[in-house]
């Protein structure tokens, strides 16, 4: 596999916006200011970009409760996503949705969602819709740990396989299903990527902390898919660095668990530590990079805050297409 | 430069709204790294530790301990590192906008009101209605026939379409409501009742204990109550009847010397009307005792301005007319007009004679407010200081004698109205209840009709509905 | 008498009964909290903190953390319940009911009377349900007016600490499946509770203010909206019946129609879209029993006809608001 210089530069971008996105808004949180409950990707950076640097915006991805990650990945626009969270008018669902549901269809993302284990049967429509539009196309759905217990995790997975659709289950397994362990929760000894093979579709598994491990063993499976394989698994093995809402105090974590997590499992400083070992890129770039960043996430924010709020005029509109 | 933010109360958990800062385990500007527990916050739930997310310091405390907050309220100016100066730490504190974190939707300020429609030009300039404005067929026949402007109407149909009863609506007068007013609140325990059950208990004094509900699971309901009113043995002491002591009794006209006083304009007229009325108009009366025990009790019972017998009597009257259209009429030639609604004059004894205010609309007032428009149109008829529309017209009257100690008369009814209710005064008198006998106050009753217009059947309804009303007052 | 909040009221009333009778189990995602982690059980105790402690005293047989699934969660407390078990599972969003409808709807609700009436389904469903957090559009919802139209469903509302106490004790002591519905908004409202025994019967409303000028009739987190709004009305003479539904179902309708015979004006406050809700369901009886006491339309004070909107703004003017129910009382009132 190879990746070019760019490539390479592009990824890191991606990880690191998510990864500014998100300790921002932990930071604005606090203030009050953003209202309702917030589920933030910190830590999970790998597994979204790994996943979705193969795709373009007519392959689609459904996603999860805990969804920013996946929006940037996918490439939604930062700033209407900030706007979004904030509640504004001009926010990438108009302030309607917030954190919970931000969707934007021209870039292939089909939706965040509040319900757990709500999307993967959407991603077997849409894979069953590229499926008859024969233009190589596939759809993933994100399921986390906790929504591989879900019976329509379940039966999506049964239907796709019957169906023979290019769908993509990818599980990224944080451990934690809200506060309770996987290892209490996954019957299945903590293994989700055997269920998946027990549906009768090929399952790997890959580290969701290591940009390059997610993204080849993507490659692999995503060969397999296009090349008429039918649907296929990916259980990610990844880390929440925050909690499971802002503002969960989080005793479940064990004694020094989270240093032992910002040290160890960090997938940006794997990332920088890999490329800056193989002499493959110049870090002082991805430190400029940082610093690009660091400016969006700032402008993001201060737009987002001084964006005009919805008209409640307009609560009841956007129900139809046509009334 | 150091780079100064607001450190704000956090919230731990989906519905903290507020904590209290026990105490700060940091000193002011004393450096601090990254993991130092620098606060202890409690909830109501919980003490809670805030360690330190970053290497830095507290350029100043504001919150004190003990201080109780809302959730994202300001309790200190954290720095990144370096000392800040005042200015700085001012221009933080005073650019902080403390964001709104409580549950949303519980705003009182009503939200603005639908335009009122404005009342439409009196009569029938119906502007044309244009193409294209959403209204319902009878809408627009109705618009039409009463010339209302529906240009002014804020539809209520789906997408604003305009119904019948918004042109119907339109079309009327504004009315102010008449209120009835808060009542106190009734024992919410004791044995297992309906709310009305409770209230009513409470009004007539009747233990709700000793009661057995014929509702599901032996409710006791309204009705349960009403029937132990009924089957209660009155106190007649509890509730005398008006003293009738304050009435004038007539002199005798002494024998001999004879005054003759010229009769008044008034005086003629009246006698005019009363000559014809009594010569042209086939007066036929019906007559019916009622029992006033209850009613009496409910007037005592009442709380501040007791209203008269005969505000109650107004507003029975009223509702009576209601049920039996067919007495509140009045005649004109071969035409019977009938109203919708009744507008009582009460004779008012003057110096200068009968005058006849009209209450309008008595059966939509409450007791109430009756009481307060008669106690005003009486002090204003003894005064002379009526109009011609407080008392010309007027669907139906009546006469109250009981003050002077009257038991029962028959009047003559004042044209071109149908119908005059005659009323003396409540004196206890033995009646058969349910084959118990009871002495109770009762009042004696006497309809006169105009038979051009009214049948005995008709009178008879109205007093059946009439002494209904008195016998369970709480409807009125 | 003590005084406590709602989230308490239930708490301790979970506690006393399960004390009482151990036939009782609780089950839901995270009601301990932490099982399969290093931090360990108790770790939250319901996220809505109604059933902290529980698992300390009664143990990891009867109160049971489960995985996130709500079909699971819900039928296995319908199966429990027909095999003699009285498990309480909770729903930590009214929302989920979507994910679980089936075992309530085609399932729960039905058993009954399927099977002639032979068997019992003493299963109680905590939801807890409600705008004002701002959680947009699948974490706000009220769903009462779903599951009262549900034959079969007792449909519980609790508005007060003594309330949470009485009518959880009445589900738990009863032998019907009872949908019981606790308001995000209302858990810190604080209240003295009756000590020992208390049961408040299901179908007796609560006349929480009492006038003659119109009655409103509401339930939930609107019953204190609507009495703010009767503040209002108060100062200018305007009475109301204000009426606490307490239970949907089986519904008051006695005392719905007593008050509206005497004022003759009705207000139903519903926080939920208008269509088929339970505001549309009240004003139908109203209309149907008690037309010719009417002075004026029966007014419904409902969302618009759309989803729980996410921003501040937006959710505001969605939610029902105690000035969006004084002007229904005085459109009512200036009906001519």
């Amino acid at each position: 596999m190879q990746m070019s210089r760019d490539e390479l530069i592009g990824a890191y971008r991606r990880m690191a916006t998510i990864r500014q996105f998100e300790m921002r808004l932990h930071d604005e949180i606090k203030s009050g200011e953003i209202a309702g409950f917030t589920h933030l990707y910190c830590g999970q950076e790998a597994a979204a970009v790994g996943v979705c640097d193969h795709l373009d915006d007519d392959d689609y991805i459904v996603s999860t409760h805990r969804g920013h990650g996946h929006c940037i990945a996918k490439g939604c626009d930062v700033k209407g996503m900030m706007k979004e969270i904030y509640g504004r008018r001009d926010g990438l669902c108009k302030g309607r949705g917030g954190s919970m549901h931000i969707a934007d269809l021209s870039k292939g993302m089909l939706g965040a969602n509040g319900i757990v284990g709500a999307g993967a049967p959407q991603a077997v429509g849409a894979a069953l819709s590229a499926k008859l539009d024969r233009k190589g196309k596939v759809a993933i759905a994100f399921s986390g740990d906790g929504a591989c217990n879900q019976g329509t995790t379940f039966e999506a997975m049964n239907m796709a396989v019957v169906l023979k659709v290019p769908a993509i289950f990818v599980f990224e397994n944080n451990h934690y299903s809200e506060h309770t362990g996987v290892d209490y929760a996954v019957g299945t000894n903590r293994d989700i990527a055997s269920r998946a093979e027990a549906f009768g579709m090929k399952a790997w598994r890959a580290n969701g902390c290591d940009y390059f491990d997610t993204y080849s063993t993507m490659r692999e499976l995503l060969d397999h898919v296009r090349g008429g394989g039918g649907p296929a698994a990916i259980e990610l093995d990844t880390e929440r660095f925050y909690g499971h809402f802002e503002g969960d105090p989080q005793r479940y974590r064990g004694p020094g668990e989270l240093d032992r997590l910002w040290a160890e499992r960090d997938c940006l400083k794997n990332f920088r530590a890999r490329v800056g070992e193989g002499g493959l890129l110049d870090l002082a770039e991805l430190d400029r990079v940082d610093a690009e960043v660091s400016q969006l996430i700032d402008e993001a924010t201060s737009e987002a805050r001084a964006a005009p709020p919805p008209d409640p005029a307009h609560v009841a509109e956007d129900v139809y297409v046509e009334y | 430069m150091a780079k100064l933010k607001p450190f704000t109360m956090p919230k731990w958990g989906i519905e903290m709204s507020e904590g209290t800062v026990a105490e700060w385990m940091v000193a002011e500007n004393a450096p601090f790294t990254k993991g130092t527990v620098l606060t202890l916050i409690e909830t109501d739930k919980i003490t809670n530790e805030v360690e330190a997310e970053a290497d830095g310091r507290f350029v100043k405390l504001i919150a004190k301990p003990g201080d109780t907050v809302q959730v994202g309220a300001l309790l200190a100016v954290l720095s990144d590192g370096g000392e800040a100066s005042q200015a700085e730490i001012d221009a933080l504190i005073a650019g902080f906008v403390q964001a709104d974190t409580s549950f949303t939707g519980d705003d009182a300020t009503p939200a603005p009101a639908p335009a009122p429609t404005p009342p439409p030009p009196p009569v029938p300039a119906a502007p044309p209605i244009p193409d294209g404005v959403a209204i319902s067929p009878a809408a627009r026949a109705q618009a039409q026939a009463a010339g209302v402007d529906v240009s002014a109407i804020h539809g209520s149909g789906r997408g604003g379409r305009i119904t019948a009863q918004d042109v119907d609506q339109a079309a009327r007068p504004d009315t102010a409501p008449k209120l009835v007013g808060s009542f106190p609140s009734s024992p919410s325990d004791g044995p297992y009742a309906s709310p009305m059950a409770r209230r009513l208990s409470v009004l007539h004094d009747v233990a709700l204990d000793g009661l057995s509900g014929t509702g599901p699971k032996g409710r006791i309901r309204k009705a349960d109550v009403l029937a132990a009113v009924d089957a209660r043995t009155p106190v007649p002491s509890a509730s005398p009847a008006p003293a009738p002591s304050a009435a004038p009794v007539p002199a005798p006209v002494a024998s001999g010397d004879v005054d003759v006083l010229p009769m008044s304009s008034m005086r003629r007229t009246i006698a005019r009307r009363l000559t014809e009325a009594k010569q042209i108009i086939p007066h036929f009366y019906v007559r019916r005792r009622v029992r006033a025990d209850r009613l009496l009790a409910l007037r005592s019972a009442a709380q501040g301005k007791r209203p008269s017998v005969n505000d109650y009597l107004v507003k029975a009257c009223g509702l009576a007319l209601m049920e039996v259209p067919a007495v509140n009429v009045q005649v004109h030639g071969h035409e019977i007009h009938r109203f919708g609604r009744a507008d009582i004059a009460v004779a008012v004894a003057t110096e200068k004679g009968l005058v006849t205010p009209i209450v309008t609309g008595a059966e939509g007032r409450s007791v109430a407010d009756i009481s307060v428009v008669m106690a005003a149109l009486a002090q204003r008829a003894r005064a002379g200081q009526l109009k011609a529309e407080e008392f010309t017209g007027g669907s139906f009257s009546l006469s109250n004698l009981g003050g002077f100690g009257v038991e029962q008369f028959d009047a003559i009814i004042n044209p071109p109205q149908g119908a005059i209710l005659a009323v003396g005064t409540a004196r206890p008198e033995p009646i058969d209840d349910d084959g118990a006998i009871r002495i109770v106050p009762v009042l004696h009753l006497s309809l006169s009709c105009d038979h051009r217009a009214i049948d005995g059947a008709d009178g008879g309804r109205f007093m059946a509905a009439l002494a209904n009303l008195l016998e369970h007052p709480e409807l009125l | 008498m003590a005084v406590m909040n709602i989230r308490e009221a239930i708490t301790r009333t979970l506690a006393a009964e399960m004390e009482r009778d151990e036939s009782i189990i609780v089950l839901g995602e995270d009601v301990v909290g932490g099982a399969g982690t290093a931090g360990g059980q108790e770790a939250i105790g319901g996220i809505w903190g109604t059933t902290p402690g529980l698992f300390a005293k009664f143990g990891p047989d009867r109160v049971i953390d489960t995985p996130i699934s709500e079909s699971a969660i819900v039928g296995a407390a319908a199966g429990a319940a027909l095999a003699g078990k009285r498990p309480v599972a909770e729903l930590m969003f009214a929302d989920f009911v979507g994910v679980s409808l089936d075992q309530l709807w085609n399932q729960m609700g039905k058993f009954r009377y399927m099977f002639g009436g032979k068997t019992r389904c003493p299963a109680v469903v905590r939801l807890i349900y409600g705008a004002g957090m701002n959680a947009a559009a699948q974490h706000s919802q009220s769903v009462y007016a779903m599951m009262t139209a549900m034959p079969g469903l007792k449909t519980v509302l609790p508005t007060t600490p003594a309330d949470a106490k009485g009518l959880l004790t009445e589900a738990l002591r009863g032998d019907d499946p009872v949908m019981f519905f606790e308001h995000k908004a209302l858990y810190g409202v604080k209240g003295e509770v009756p000590d020992g025994d208390h049961r408040q019967r299901f179908g007796e409303a609560r006349m929480v203010r009492e006038g003659g000028d119109v009655t409103i009739v509401t339930c939930g987190r609107m019953v204190s909206f609507s009495e703010k709004a009767c503040d209002k009305l108060n100062a200018d003479g305007i009475g109301v019946d204000l009426i606490d539904l307490r239970t949907t179902s089986p519904l008051d309708e006695e005392a719905i129609l007593d008050s509206v015979e005497q004022t003759g004006r009705l207000v139903v406050v519903d926080e939920s879209p208008p269509r088929c809700s339970l505001a549309s369901d009240i004003a139908s009886i109203v209309a149907a029993k008690a037309f010719s006491s009417l002075k004026a339309p029966p007014q419904m004070v409902t969302g618009p006809h759309a989803p729980i909107p996410f921003a501040r703004e937006l959710e505001r003017a969605w939610v029902p608001s105690p000035g969006k129910i004084e002007n229904a009382v005085r459109q009512a009132l200036a009906y001519r």
